[in-house]
């Protein structure tokens, strides 16, 4: 590892935990638009890459790195990129056309305040809808939301470790206050992780087709210059790689793509939770929120109240069945998040009747605080 | 629950981050686990500053201050902002010449020479390094050795004289006068 003995314990900032991170799980190769509050992560791959032979490119602009990563990514490199969200409405074209052709990327998103340039240097949780329906039309993704610096570092190892074997972009979405906050962090020697790599296309012979896939879904992949017979395109393609309006082929294209996600999700679920289980009412919170939530539930639970909480990791695919098994039985649900009331459309669809769910939201610019999380959960306590 | 909780406070360009990030390097090097956050607006210099450490033995569930323990105040535009965070318990620094910006009624205030200082140390720019000294005096963090060692650790190495001495002024400021 770069800037590191073997496995020691450092202070690190959460964005230089995802540039580790990324680095640990094998990315060589990182185009960028530095733009606050994500540009440390581009800094520091800017040190440590050429340190590796990787290759780092500030590009003209954020569609251009997206671009950038996917070609890259295309010739056989673990590629990343960073960003906010104003940049990350930007890479949303060629964010679609990874997920249609199957290109893995990494694309963190390290969330500000507002619509459009917003608020620069402040949190905020509001691009959960645009990370999983930013790009148009129905496509796979994967979005990870980590909620301290430790989690950065191994969920960035993990969002790689998905997108190669998945052929899928990963997002990892976490906001302004973990991109910028400084926690001790093991950084690893390589020895103790997993690292997942892309499956490598082995003969190109004339039935070759880059675009079948087997009973995984998942097609392999084609190394330049090992002699395949390929063609990458963003149209709706067939097996050969060709573009199709066939509708059997189309429909045959579009559940395999959306689908290779469903059957691999007990590899791409991930979730936490404190105290579900004799809960009476649960907290649904993620990234800086689920920090405030940890200590909002102990001090409830020193009043005697029966709350617990759920916190997704993998926030797209949203962990469905974990979270009906969970919710199911609970009187109340308070959804903490600091946008206007984004997950919470996702955690309703779950409510079982007889169910009350609130949503406790923030969108001045500042976090969530413990102290607003335990009055909800006291007057959610106190309703009943 | 954090063991304690403190916040630097002043404006963009004052080395707010920096005297944060030296102190949470110092406190690290205890065996204590930090957790460091900051606030600054967009702009290069000026706008209101703030360096964060929630300190704990144990593993820090909310690592945002929510209960600040200590303040430093050094600027004008931070006179008041941090009130809300505020206990009646908290310690307050203040740079004396902001005395009469800031609304302290109900807290343990100190009002010291910190800029005053470090003008008479010849550069105004290590008011920042003055504050930290004075704080880590006052509060009993660590030893003055291990802030200064912190110091060579995370400050730039032309830094490292000034900012020993400024430290040092930042201690005598805080011992009773005879």
């Amino acid at each position: 590892m770069p800037d590191s003995a073997p496995s020691e314990t450092v202070s690190l900032q959460g964005n230089h935990a995802c540039a580790l991170g990324a680095l640990a799980a094998g990315c060589r190769f990182f185009a960028g638009y530095p733009i606050t509050p994500s540009s440390e992560i581009a800094e520091r791959m800017s040190v440590e890459l050429p340190r590796v032979d990787g290759v780092f490119i500030q590009m003209e602009d954020e569609i251009a790195s997206m671009g950038a990563i996917l070609g890259a990514s295309m010739g056989g490199m673990k590629a990343m990129t960073a960003t906010s969200g104003p940049g990350f409405s930007l890479k949303q074209e060629n964010l679609g056309y990874a997920a249609g052709a199957e290109i893995p990327c990494v694309i963190a998103n390290v969330m500000r305040g507002g619509p459009s340039t917003g608020l620069p240097t402040r949190p905020a949780q509001a691009d959960v809808m645009q990370a999983r329906w930013g790009t148009h039309g129905d496509h796979p993704i994967v979005v990870i939301t980590p909620d301290s610096v430790p989690e950065i570092y191994m969920q960035t190892i993990r969002a790689f470790n998905l997108s190669e074997q998945l052929r899928v972009p990963v997002v990892m979405l976490y906001d302004e206050a973990l991109g910028h906050l400084i926690e001790q962090v093991r950084v690893s020697d390589g020895g103790d992780i997993e690292i997942a790599n892309r499956k490598w296309a082995a003969d190109p012979g004339p039935e070759f087709s880059p675009y079948a896939a087997g009973e995984d879904l998942i097609p392999e992949m084609v190394r330049p210059g090992d002699g395949f017979r390929t063609h990458t395109t963003g149209l709706t393609h067939a097996e050969n790689g060709f573009p199709t309006q066939d509708p059997d082929v189309v429909e045959q294209y579009m559940h395999r793509i959306l689908d290779k996600l469903e059957i691999h999700k007990g590899l791409i679920e991930s979730y936490e939770t404190i105290d579900t289980n004799d809960a009476d009412y649960l907290v649904v919170a993620f990234g800086i929120t689920a920090r405030a939530a940890r200590r909002a539930i102990k001090q409830a639970h020193e009043q005697g109240i029966r709350v617990g909480m759920f916190r997704p990791i993998t926030l797209w695919p949203f962990p469905v069945e974990a979270f009906e098994s969970i919710i199911d039985g609970k009187r109340g649900v308070l959804v903490a998040e600091m946008n206007a009331g984004q997950l919470i459309t996702e955690i309703e669809r779950y409510r079982p009747a007889e169910c009350r769910i609130e949503g406790l939201n923030r969108i001045d610019g500042e976090t969530i605080t413990p102290r607003q999380i335990l009055n909800r959960i006291q007057e959610l306590a106190d309703r009943e | 629950m954090p063991d304690f909780e403190l916040r630097i406070s002043g404006s963009g360009g004052q080395g707010i981050l920096l005297a944060g990030r030296i102190l949470a390097d110092a406190l690290g090097h205890e065996s204590l686990n930090v957790a460091q956050s900051q606030s600054y607006e967009p702009t290069s210099r000026g706008g209101l500053s703030r360096a964060d450490l929630v300190v704990s033995d144990a593993e820090v569930d909310y690592p945002l201050a929510s209960d600040l323990d200590y303040l430093v105040i050094l600027d004008d535009i931070a006179a008041t902002a941090s009130n809300d965070l505020l206990k009646q318990n908290s310690l307050v620094l203040v740079d004396s010449l902001l005395s009469e910006l800031c609304e302290m009624d109900g807290y343990e205030v100190c009002y010291l020479p910190i800029s005053e200082s470090a003008r008479g140390l010849g550069d105004i720019r290590s008011t920042n390094m003055v504050a930290l000294g004075a704080l880590t005096s006052l509060a009993g963090f660590c030893s003055q050795d291990n802030l200064l060692a912190a110091v060579a650790r995370v400050a730039p190495a032309k830094l490292l004289d000034p900012a020993t001495r400024a430290i040092r002024q930042g201690y005598a400021i805080t011992e009773p006068q005879s």
